[in-house]
């Protein structure tokens, strides 16, 4: 198979990817990485091991200083900034701190991400119900965020993030908030969405969460790979 | 419905709602604004008025050349293409003497003792004339002298240069216009870079208060435009309204106080055109898109400057 073929297979491709910052040094050194489409990713590493870094990579938040980077076909080295935003519609994002918008309920806070890619109204009124359903919130449609638990919060802003069908879910330390029982509702929810095919990344801390999964499980230390196992376990 | 269309009605919502959310903001955004363009307004009105006013006055600003009734028709001739070759007259009327006493009989219309006195005397005592207006009423006196000069002595009479109390009244409408145009530049200049920080300032706040929704937004795949757009839309607003408010101002203005002076002769034309439908129309429209332009300019900057568009 030739490197072209190769690319058009993964849905993330690294190649020899480093990013310096001016200040701070370097954050990630030559890294390497393939995801297949549908896979499940676990990110572990230490707190400025250079995680953060490369998920910012993938959403095209920063720019490498050098090497290769391919998702979902498209290379960012020819990417235009004009075409950024369509990028980022193939990409969910989940983070820690949620991110809702806190004078919008949960309908109007999944609405939201379906108004900016300009989905129409009776459109967005047909898909908001399935996805609150894949979450587990249904009936808490009107609900504002100061109203829903830490765990429900972030399965709002899951919602927000797969309701427009993204090829890739990223899930920045989603858990970090979370007590264990709420942190187990988010995974499940990230599990079954990956059974419908969507590839997810996910970054953590949490050892049980990552003993317990038997993904594929990517250390990072220092901004270099220095593990990579399928069903991997925490280290 | 078309994406497009969609986007533009949710950007044109989006804007709108923001305008109202901070009023206090709001308020003293447009009020701003509004001081600013009723005085540009204001400042055109009053100068057109008294242009109009100084050209209307000019009319009675006149040299009137009183000729000897010996003089000979070559002379007057010649007399009238020396007064017409120079640049500041406009015209050269001949009034012959019985235009002369026609004239003096509808002035005198009311005094028929005086009408009839003149007839008693028999012959036709007033004296032919030319009357002679101008362009550029600073060369007045210069062009009394062509008649004085030697080679007229057989032709003309005597020399009446204007009635002095209008050229008073001329000069010193000449200096407010003068006064009013530059007043009016300084004050437009200064509300207009008042104003212009304000709505930049309004603007800075909206997208400061609304940083995580902003960020969202980019994450989410929102396009520039559609992140823009509401601080466009409401920068705008701010131009509409006080366009419309001001406008109105100047209207009222015009209505009210100018309709007071609108029978003096002076003043009744730019009475009849700044009320002409056409007038109003147009002040209107140039209001509000000049404060339209300043919004929008205001809020580009400020989005340029706080927005990192250009960051992703």
């Amino acid at each position: 198979m030739g490197y072209f073929a190769i690319i058009k297979s993964r849905m993330i491709l690294l190649d020899r990817v480093t990013k310096n910052y001016n200040k701070r040094g370097t954050a990630l050194k030559s890294i390497s990485l393939h995801v297949e489409p549908k896979e499940f990713v676990i990110i572990v590493g230490p707190s400025g091991a250079g995680k953060s870094t490369l998920l910012k990579l993938l959403t095209r938040e920063e720019k490498p200083t050098s090497g290769k980077i391919i998702v979902g076909g498209i290379d960012y080295e020819t990417l235009k900034d004009r075409k950024i935003p369509l990028l980022r519609r193939k990409i969910g994002v989940v983070f820690q701190d949620f991110k809702l918008l806190p004078n919008k309920n949960v309908y109007e806070n999944v609405a939201f991400a379906l108004e900016v890619v300009g989905m129409g109204n009776k459109e967005i009124a047909r898909t908001i119900p399935k996805v609150l359903d894949i979450v587990g919130l249904t009936g808490k449609e009107s609900s504002y965020p100061s109203e829903l638990s830490g765990g429900e919060r972030q399965r709002v802003a899951i919602a927000r993030a797969i309701a427009r069908q993204p090829k890739i879910l990223i899930a920045d330390e989603p858990t970090g908030n979370l007590d264990a029982d709420h942190a187990w509702d988010v995974i499940r929810v990230l599990e079954k969405i990956n059974k419908y095919g969507t590839t997810v990344i996910l970054t953590t801390h949490n050892q049980e969460i990552v003993n317990k999964l038997k993904r594929r499980v990517i250390t990072i230390r220092d901004g270099q790979i220095v593990s990579d196992k399928s069903g991997g376990k925490y280290k | 419905m078309d994406r497009r269309l969609i986007g533009l009605r949710r950007v044109t919502i989006s804007g709108i709602k923001n305008f109202f959310r901070n009023s206090w903001l709001t308020i003293a955004a447009t009020a701003v604004m509004v001081v600013s363009l009723t005085i540009i307004a204001s400042a055109v009105v009053l100068n057109v008025t008294a242009k109009n006013a100084i050209s209307e006055l000019s009319k009675n600003l006149q040299i009137s050349i009183y000729l000897k009734d010996s003089a000979s028709q070559d002379s007057i001739n010649q007399l009238t293409k020396e007064l017409k070759s120079n640049k500041a007259v406009s015209s050269v009327t001949y009034i012959s003497k019985a235009e002369a006493q026609k004239q003096f009989n509808t002035t005198f219309q009311s005094d028929p003792t005086l009408v009839a006195g003149l007839q008693i005397l028999g012959t036709n005592t007033l004296p032919s004339s030319l009357e002679v207006s101008l362009t550029d009423l600073s060369q007045i006196n210069n062009v009394g002298t062509v008649p004085s000069q030697s080679k007229y002595n057989d032709t003309v009479d005597s020399v009446t240069i204007g009635k002095t109390d209008v050229k008073k009244t001329i000069d010193r409408a000449a200096s407010a216009q003068h006064f009013i145009t530059l007043t009016s530049i300084v004050l437009a200049i200064i509300f207009g870079i008042v104003s212009m920080l304000i709505i930049f300032n309004t603007i800075r706040m909206a997208i400061f208060t609304r940083g995580d929704e902003i960020k969202i937004m980019k994450l989410i795949g929102a396009t520039p435009t559609f992140i823009r757009g509401p601080y466009l839309i409401e920068a705008s607003m701010y131009g509409l309204i006080a366009g419309l408010i001001s406008s109105g101002l100047v209207l009222l203005g015009i209505f009210t106080m100018g309709i007071k002076i609108s029978n003096q002769v002076e003043f009744t034309k730019t009475y009849n055109y700044f009320t002409s439908a056409r007038i109003i129309v147009a002040m209107i429209f140039g209001l509000v898109v000049l404060g339209i332009f300043v919004g929008v300019f205001s809020s580009l900057l400020a989005m340029k400057k706080h927005l990192r568009l250009k960051t992703w």
